[in-house]
This record gives structure tokens, C-alpha cells and sequence, in this order.
């Protein structure tokens, strides 16, 4: 294989961020655009709750395939849309993509209340729509869709980390036999902080923990107070909290000016991921924090990944933190690149390559798609579920961890095959939260 | 007393205290100008971005930030209504309406624009006070007691000032008063920087209780609006009432149910005070 003149400079333009190896100085991609549409909130709410972060590590996927040669020669275009955090914003974007825009993918998708109507209104139109960020199981679960796929995680795998991570470590840590473990979970009351919740109780209770609190709030409620006060009269050992961002910065204030302590509080993804807003907010009173969500990729350790992910890896972690200069890359980064590299390389390019390109050819490629565990950067596999199946387009070899905080920055702490040490229970006594000796 | 039912009681007359000055600051423009500013929420973002940036970007004491606030949001509160708020005077509602809901998204996507939509924190916190199991947020409490010496302060400019007269006169009476020699538009001017200034100070007391980002008008506009009404749009002290009893009755309603039934329940009071007085549950 020769190396043109062009992929030389292509490839010396990306030495300052990595050393890359021979297969990325192919001749970058030339030709005709192949145009995806690729929607996120970047703007209200959602946008500093993860969704901007999904949206960069997206837009370095669609970089980095490019550089190394686009599906068949062609370059991929991303064609933005900012759904602004409301629901009806999102399907008129959607709508405007597929008929002004012509595309026929769209990927993206922060909110699962955005998800759940999107999603219906792609599978009736026979467009392909690739989630890449919201994980309300209820989004696909039962719907027996044939143009919506879910490469990432569902809600019902938060409550399972949530417990398990429990039923481990109760009786060692909190000397608490799990049956006898009072549990607390409270949520914002859209479709992602409903069904983590519902996933939540239905699994602790059958691990025969004791749920003593079982609360939702809207996301935008100016005050959550009372919700606090109701917490210290329940005297949960656990908090296992599913929220957004000013909610989740608004609950925290609240309980520490309201006295709530407690063994430990679980957070339950997107406002507890982004680490480093709620360093800005709270300082080292973040750590000890527990968090449940796909890991990051650099909470990985590297020989967990197949050795072509570890390259892709390295160049997506320097490429994000010279982009953004995140002290510590939040999970949305890694999910929204992730996502959006799996469809490129493993989907479209098997599509064009093998096909014509089509929404079709697609389909069939993710059928195909067989990816193990370790063969993604998240470090987990990628085979969907097939047509017919009650959960037909989620992805069957999505995983989440428990991870926790520690220096302001994440460490995995379960499962503990690929923990990097075991957790901090309960929290420490310098934490305004721990309990009172 | 159960102490957690004192403690929820007490969180909803704080909550009231943090409603009550948006209220006022509306209800005294509507009052005056005949215009709802729709936008007074973000009026209020905009004051709490100015305390972050001061304090935390430029160094300034927590003080002089505050300080600075006030006039800042008043002056903006003028322009607002020089701008965009006289030049529709004469024309119907509904065109007023749309104007100042214009403004809302130009200050929204203005603020998106210049900080970004990250949410800023000022790192402030006054310790809780802690009584036989009874916490009270330290911070919530000395907002609260600048709110009332704020709604104390507007009730003394109104009632012992000349300016203040001549507001409450033309809130009265707004076609005879210009007949006894009042200048109607220095009087609408003066009550825009007032109700500007109320947003300012209200800005000052909610940066230290929540992260201010371009979307935080969201958090407490529609509610702040709900006030107003329910305590009769221009009404100054019903609205001031009317913010007390809704968070006592959103506190409460989340005690004895959940946080998202008090809000239902809060709403399915207005409704009902609507249709029984129309005017508002403190018209007079």
C-alpha cells in the first residue's frame, strides 16, 4: 500500500495528538459526502448535563473516520441539529433532517423523552435512527423496531449495577446484611429517571432490601427541600439518585445545608458523570460520590481492549481533552464517540462496501455487526438483538460499571473483575454527607 | 410538633420569601406600565450571571458584586423598556406579549452566547442552623431576610416618597393622573428601574442557592407568573401573600404526598382560585 503525499500531511497534521499507525495515514476520504444527521442538545438543560460532551466525541469519531478513509473512499458529513433540550424542538429537527436534509440516518439522541417519540416516527417513515445517548429501556423495549438501534447501555442495567454493586459489598462495608439495607431512590420524572428507578426497586426489593423512599421531581423543580426532609426522616443507608444537572447540584446543596447523611449515594449517569461540573460546584466534597454508567475509557485499563481499540482510544482521549480541556473526560465523551464510531466503521462501511449503502444495506449490516467484549472503547461488545426479540435493536452486549470518585477524577469499582481497586464505603467521615459517629 | 413537619412548614415560607421578589418586581411594573415582562426571569439570569462573573471571574468581594447588581439589572430594566416596551404602549396585548417573549430568547441565547450553557457556581454557603432536629439552610435564611427587608424598603419608597406617590398614583388611575401634571412616561421609566432593581437583588439571593446557567428562568419564571396572578396581577401585597402561601403549599404538598404531586396540587389551587375570583385571590 503506498502512502500518498496528501495522507502523509493528513497524518503529520495528527502527530501532535498521537502516534498513529500505518492504517491511519490511509488517503483520507475523498469523493462524495455521505450525509448523516447527527442531533444532540446543545443548547437549554441537557447541554452541560452530557449532551455537549456526546456531541464532541461524536464529532471526533466523524473526524478520525475520515482521516482514515471514510466508508469506501467516500467522507461521511455530519449534518447538526441542536433539539435545545425540548422534545418538540427534537422531532422538528428530526423531520427538517429527514425531508429538507434528505438524510437517512440520524444519530444522537441525549434524552429519552426525546427518544421515545423520535423513535416511533423513524420506524414509521423507514429511516434509520442510531441512539446513541438515551437509555430508557422503554425506548425499545416491546416496540419490535427495524430501524432503531441502541449501541449503548438500557435503563434496567442500572438498577441490576446498582444492586449487585449493594449486594456485594453491604455486609463487608456497611456490616448491613443486604436484606436489611434501607434504600431511598429518588429521580427526575422523564422517561430516563423513571425507568432507572423503576429497574431500581423492582431489583432491590427482589433482593429483599428495604425501599423506604420512592420519589420523582421535575427536573427544573427551583426547590427540593422538602424532598431532603423527607430523606433524614426515612434514615436511608442508600441513596440511589437519578437526575440531570442543576437538579442533581440543586439536591446535593439542599442536603448538605439540610443535614442529610447517609451511608453513600449512588448517582445513576448523566449529571452524576460529569465530574467535573460537579467539582466546579462542590470541590473535593465530590469525592466518595458512587456513579453507575458505561465507563469511561480511560477508566479502563488498556489490555481489557483489543489492541485496535486501545490505538483508537488513546487518539479519542487526546483528541478530546486538546478540544476541550477536560480535566477528566466525562462518560458522555467516550459514549458519544463510541456510538458514533461503531455505526461508521461497523456499519456504514460494511454497508457501502458490501451493498450500495442504503438504509437496507444497513439493517443488514448490524445484523452482522459481532463485536466481543474488550471491542469497544468502552469495553464492551456490540451485537444487537435480532428482529422479533422484545428488545430487537438494543445492543445485548451493553455493560455499565459502578465507578467512584476519588481526586476528582473516576475510578472503576465494579464489577470487580475489572475494578481498579474496591470501593470507599461508607463515605468518608470528611464527607459533609457521612454519617455521624 | 412532628419536627420534620415544622422543618418542611418553615422551607415552604423560605421558599415563599425567594418567590416574593420576582413577584413584586413584576406585579409593580404591570401595575404601573400595564405590560407583564415576560422576560423578567431572564432579567433576573442576567443579575445572577453579573454576580458570578464579578466575584468569581474578576475578584470582586461577594459584597461589591451584589452591590453592583442592582444597578445593573435596573439599567437593564430601563432599556428594556425604552427599547422595546414604550414603542408598543398603544398597541394590543398580544403584541406586548410576543415582544417581551422576544427578549426572553435574544437574553437567553445572548447568555448562551457569552458563557457557554455550563452551570456556573458562585461556591458560596453560609453553614445550616440546626435546632432539635429542625434544619434550616443558612443560606436560604439570609435570602430570605433580605427579601423582606427588600419588600420593606420598596413599601417605604412607595409610601413616604414623592416618586413612590406618584407610582401608586398612576398605578390608580392611569388617564387622570397626567390631567394633575404627573409625566406618565418619567413615571414608567422610574418603575422599570425599580422592578429592574427588584430583579437584581432577587438575582443576588438566588446565585447563592442555585447554579445559574442561560435556562434558569425556567426553574422559577412560570411559577414567579402563576404568583402573580393568583394574587391579582398589579396587586403588590397580595402577590407578596400570594408567594408565601405557594411555598408553603408546594412544601407541605411535598411533605404529605411528593414533590411532583405538590406541584400539582399548587396548580389545581390557581385553577380553582381563577375560576372562584378571577381577579386574583387578593383583589380588592
Amino acid at each position: 500500500m503506498s502512502v500518498s503525499r496528501r495522507g502523509l500531511v493528513a497524518g503529520s497534521a495528527a502527530l501532535p495528538f498521537a502516534p498513529l499507525p500505518f492504517s491511519a495515514m490511509a488517503q483520507p476520504a475523498s469523493g462524495p459526502p455521505i450525509r448523516i444527521g447527527v442531533m444532540f442538545d446543545l443548547s437549554g438543560p441537557f447541554a452541560a448535563a452530557g449532551s455537549q460532551a456526546c456531541a464532541a466525541g461524536a464529532e471526533i469519531a466523524f473526524e478520525l473516520f475520515n482521516e482514515r478513509g471514510g466508508a469506501g473512499g467516500r467522507p461521511v458529513q455530519a449534518v447538526a441539529a441542536d433539539s435545545q433540550s425540548r422534545a418538540e424542538v427534537a422531532i422538528n429537527e428530526a423531520e427538517r433532517l429527514i425531508s429538507q436534509e434528505r438524510v437517512d440516518v440520524v444519530m444522537g439522541v441525549f434524552s429519552s423523552a426525546h427518544a421515545m417519540p423520535l423513535a416511533q416516527r423513524f420506524e414509521a417513515q423507514k429511516k434509520l435512527l442510531w441512539i446513541t445517548t438515551a437509555i430508557s429501556t422503554a425506548v425499545i423495549k416491546g416496540r419490535n423496531f427495524t430501524h432503531v438501534f441502541r449501541p449503548t447501555v438500557h435503563s434496567d442495567q442500572y438498577g441490576e449495577a446498582s444492586v449487585q454493586f449493594l449486594t456485594e459489598h453491604s455486609e463487608r462495608a456497611f456490616r448491613i446484611a443486604p436484606n436489611n439495607l434501607r434504600v431511598a431512590i429518588i429521580h427526575e420524572d422523564g422517561p430516563y429517571g423513571t425507568g432507572v428507578a423503576a429497574s431500581s426497586e423492582i431489583l432491590a426489593k427482589a433482593a429483599g432490601m428495604r425501599v423506604v423512599l420512592h420519589e420523582g421531581y421535575s427536573a427544573t423543580a427551583p426547590d427540593l427541600s422538602t424532598l431532603v426532609t423527607k430523606l433524614r426522616r426515612e434514615r436511608p443507608d442508600v441513596i440511589l439518585h437519578t437526575g440531570y444537572n442543576p437538579d442533581i447540584t440543586l439536591f446535593l446543596r439542599q442536603a448538605k445545608a439540610g443535614g442529610l447523611r447517609t451511608r453513600m449515594i449512588i448517582g445513576q449517569g448523566a449529571g452524576y458523570s460529569q465530574i467535573d461540573r460537579l467539582t466546579e460546584t462542590f470541590g473535593a466534597e465530590v469525592n466518595g460520590f458512587c456513579n453507575v454508567d458505561p465507563a469511561g475509557t480511560q477508566m479502563l485499563e488498556p489490555d481489557k481492549l483489543t489492541p485496535a481499540v486501545r490505538e483508537l482510544r488513546q487518539v479519542m482521549m487526546q483528541r478530546y481533552e486538546a478540544k476541550t480541556r477536560a480535566r477528566d473526560l466525562p462518560t458522555h465523551a467516550s459514549t458519544g464517540f463510541n456510538s458514533a464510531w461503531t455505526f461508521l466503521e461497523h456499519v456504514l462501511k460494511p454497508a457501502v462496501r458490501e451493498g450500495d449503502g442504503s438504509i437496507q444495506a444497513m439493517i443488514r449490516a448490524t445484523q452482522s455487526v459481532d463485536l466481543p467484549v474488550g471491542g469497544t472503547i468502552q469495553g464492551h461488545g456490540l451485537k444487537f438483538y435480532p428482529p422479533g426479540h422484545e428488545m430487537a435493536g438494543q445492543n445485548e452486549r451493553s455493560s455499565t460499571v459502578v465507578m467512584q470518585y476519588e481526586a476528582a477524577r473516576a475510578k472503576v469499582v465494579w464489577p470487580t473483575a475489572i475494578a481498579s481497586g474496591p470501593p470507599v464505603l461508607p463515605f468518608p467521615a470528611s464527607s459533609p454527607f457521612a454519617l455521624r459517629s | 410538633m412532628d419536627p420534620f413537619l415544622l422543618e418542611a412548614l418553615l422551607n415552604g415560607i423560605l421558599l415563599g420569601g425567594v418567590f416574593a421578589l420576582p413577584v413584586l418586581g413584576c406585579n409593580l411594573v404591570f401595575g404601573v406600565v400595564d405590560v407583564v415582562w415576560l422576560c423578567y426571569a431572564e432579567l433576573v439570569m442576567v443579575g445572577m450571571y453579573g454576580v458570578w462573573f464579578l466575584h468569581t471571574q474578576q475578584g470582586w468581594p461577594l459584597y461589591l458584586a451584589f452591590a453592583a447588581a442592582l444597578p445593573l439589572v435596573s439599567a437593564l430594566g430601563v432599556l428594556l423598556h425604552l427599547l422595546v416596551v414604550r414603542p408598543l404602549l398603544g398597541a394590543p396585548p398580544i403584541n406586548q406579549l410576543l415582544a417581551t417573549g422576544g427578549v426572553l430568547f435574544l437574553l437567553q441565547g445572548g447568555a448562551m452566547l457569552v458563557f457557554g450553557t455550563d452551570f456556573r457556581s458562585l461556591g458560596v454557603e453560609l453553614p445550616p442552623m440546626e435546632w432539635q432536629d429542625v434544619f434550616i439552610s443558612g443560606t436560604k435564611l439570609a435570602a430570605f431576610c433580605a427579601a423582606l427587608v427588600g419588600a420593606g424598603a420598596l413599601w417605604a419608597f412607595l409610601k413616604f416618597t414623592y416618586v413612590g406617590i406618584a407610582i401608586r398614583a398612576i398605578a390608580r388611575d392611569r388617564e387622570v393622573m397626567p390631567l394633575m401634571g404627573v409625566d406618565p412616561r418619567r413615571v414608567y421609566v422610574v418603575a422599570s428601574a425599580v422592578g429592574g432593581a427588584l430583579a437584581g437583588l432577587a438575582a443576588c439571593l438566588l446565585v447563592v442557592q442555585l447554579d445559574v446557567h442561560p435556562f434558569i428562568g425556567l426553574s422559577f419564571g412560570p411559577i414567579t407568573f402563576m404568583i402573580c396572578v393568583m394574587g391579582g396581577l398589579g396587586n403588590m401585597l397580595g402577590g407578596f401573600l400570594a408567594a408565601f402561601l405557594m411555598g408553603v403549599i408546594v412544601s407541605t404538598g411535598s411533605f404529605w404526598w411528593n414533590t411532583e404531586m405538590s406541584y400539582v396540587i399548587a396548580f389545581g389551587f390557581f385553577i380553582v382560585v381563577i375560576f372562584a375570583r378571577p381577579r386574583g385571590l387578593f383583589a380588592r
